[in-house]
């Protein structure tokens, strides 16, 4: 009867018995440890690993031939860092690097003395200066740019276009304008905790 | 704090700076347990030493891809063992034995790739006794599949996590338990079969 009771018992598995074998392992539940303790089978499974585990952790450490890490920094390449790669870079190409150096020495003095010259120029009036220029510039590519597409025709063919959806663009735009103007009121009403159309008078 | 003090993290930090010294004590820390592993992978110790030069020199060279939540020995495995089974898979390699390579043909070539093991006894007859046994499990683990060899060596002689296994070998958490299981009892059956023949002889 005891038998028939031990086989329906569950043996315990692979990662219990490594657990009760190996030295370090985790601890077994109180239930695995007792069944370990009266299984035969279960026991002797543990004892047979214990002693592969020990064979195993007893095999004679390997070393390579003496000089090995000598070899293997010979022909290692390590990865540079970004202060390292500038300044090979600047080793390597000495002359460029040399006369970029002298270009923006050279006309941040010309700059600079270009302002002491004339002490009306205040950094306003030059940052004032730039952005008239700049916008000029731009301006004028713009003007470029539209006078270009004008005379390929493109601007006609949209002029046609927007010609024969007149009505349906209108109505298009006022819906759209009416939503948004609909939506953003709610919003705002909501933020500014103020009874709204859908809400009852009394609320609040 | 000295460089054998700092931990890999920090070495592999320092390497990322160009810091040769760093680099060296990586190697020296983890030259022993890759060429161990690399070694009863090919059994030719002239081959092994080639092999984990070349896993070091991949490791170093490719230290800016690695991730840093990764533990730099499971990579350092990773590539060992990668490396390692591309080879067999190029000369495939079937047997070896710890008494030099199966291509040795002449004495000579025989001694030169073999590898003199030591033994902890101290007593000349414990150590006929410790160097016989530890070469039954030599022969015996030479035996095992690459995969098999691999996993119960990375568990029972590296002391490696199942989890960690499964990410050097790039297999499933399940196969590597399989893998390991299997290897145990070939192991076992292995070096009954070894001792019986040593028996007869």
């Amino acid at each position: 009867m005891n038998a028939n009771k031990h086989d329906k018992v569950r043996h315990l598995r692979p990662e219990e018995l490594e657990a009760l074998a190996m030295p370090g392992g985790r601890k077994l539940p109180a239930r695995s440890s007792a069944h370990a303790v009266e299984c035969a089978r279960c026991l002797k499974e543990a004892e047979e690993l214990r002693a592969l585990h020990s064979l195993l952790q007893a095999l004679a450490p390997l070393q390579p031939m003496v000089g090995f890490s000598d070899r293997v920094m010979r022909r290692v390449r390590l990865p540079v860092s970004w202060r390292v790669r500038v300044l090979e870079t600047i080793r390597a190409h000495w002359v460029s690097t040399t006369a970029a150096l002298a270009g923006v020495v050279a006309t941040v003095g010309v700059g600079f003395t270009f302002i002491a010259r004339y002490p009306e120029l205040t950094p306003m009036t030059v940052a004032a200066f730039i952005v008239e220029r700049s916008t000029a510039l731009l301006w004028g590519a713009v003007m470029d740019v539209g006078r270009l597409v004008y005379g390929t025709g493109i601007v006609q063919t949209a002029e046609g276009i927007a010609g024969q959806l007149t009505l349906l663009t209108a109505f298009v735009a006022v819906a759209t304008v009416t939503l948004v103007g609909m939506a953003s009121l709610r919003i705002m009403l909501s933020l500014m905790d103020l009874p709204t159309g859908s809400r009852p008078a009394s609320a609040g | 704090m000295s460089y054998q003090e700092r931990s890999d993290q920090d070495l592999v930090r320092l390497c990322l700076r160009s810091d040769e010294r760093a680099a060296r004590e990586l190697v020296e820390r983890f030259q022993r347990p890759v060429f161990s592993l690399v070694y009863r992978m090919v059994r030719d110790r002239e081959l092994a030493e080639d092999l984990t030069q070349e896993v070091f020199v991949r490791t170093f060279n490719n230290l800016s891809r690695y991730d840093r939540s990764y533990k730099f020995s499971s990579w350092l495995f990773k590539i060992a063992y990668n490396l390692t089974v591309d080879h067999l898979r190029k000369k495939q390699v079937k047997t070896i034995s710890m008494h030099g390579s199966p291509d040795a043909v002449t004495p000579e070539r025989q001694e030169a790739t073999s590898l003199t093991l030591e033994s902890r006894e101290e007593s000349p007859a414990a150590l006929v006794e410790g160097r016989e046994l530890a070469g039954y499990l030599e022969d015996a683990i030479a035996e095992l599949r690459p995969e098999y060899r691999t996993a119960i060596l990375l568990r029972h002689v590296e002391g490696r996590a199942y989890e960690e296994i499964s990410d050097i070998m790039g297999v499933p958490l399940g196969t590597v338990k399989t893998y390991i299981f299997r290897a145990r009892r070939e192991l076992r059956d292995l070096l009954e079969d070894l001792r019986d023949e040593d028996d007869v002889t």
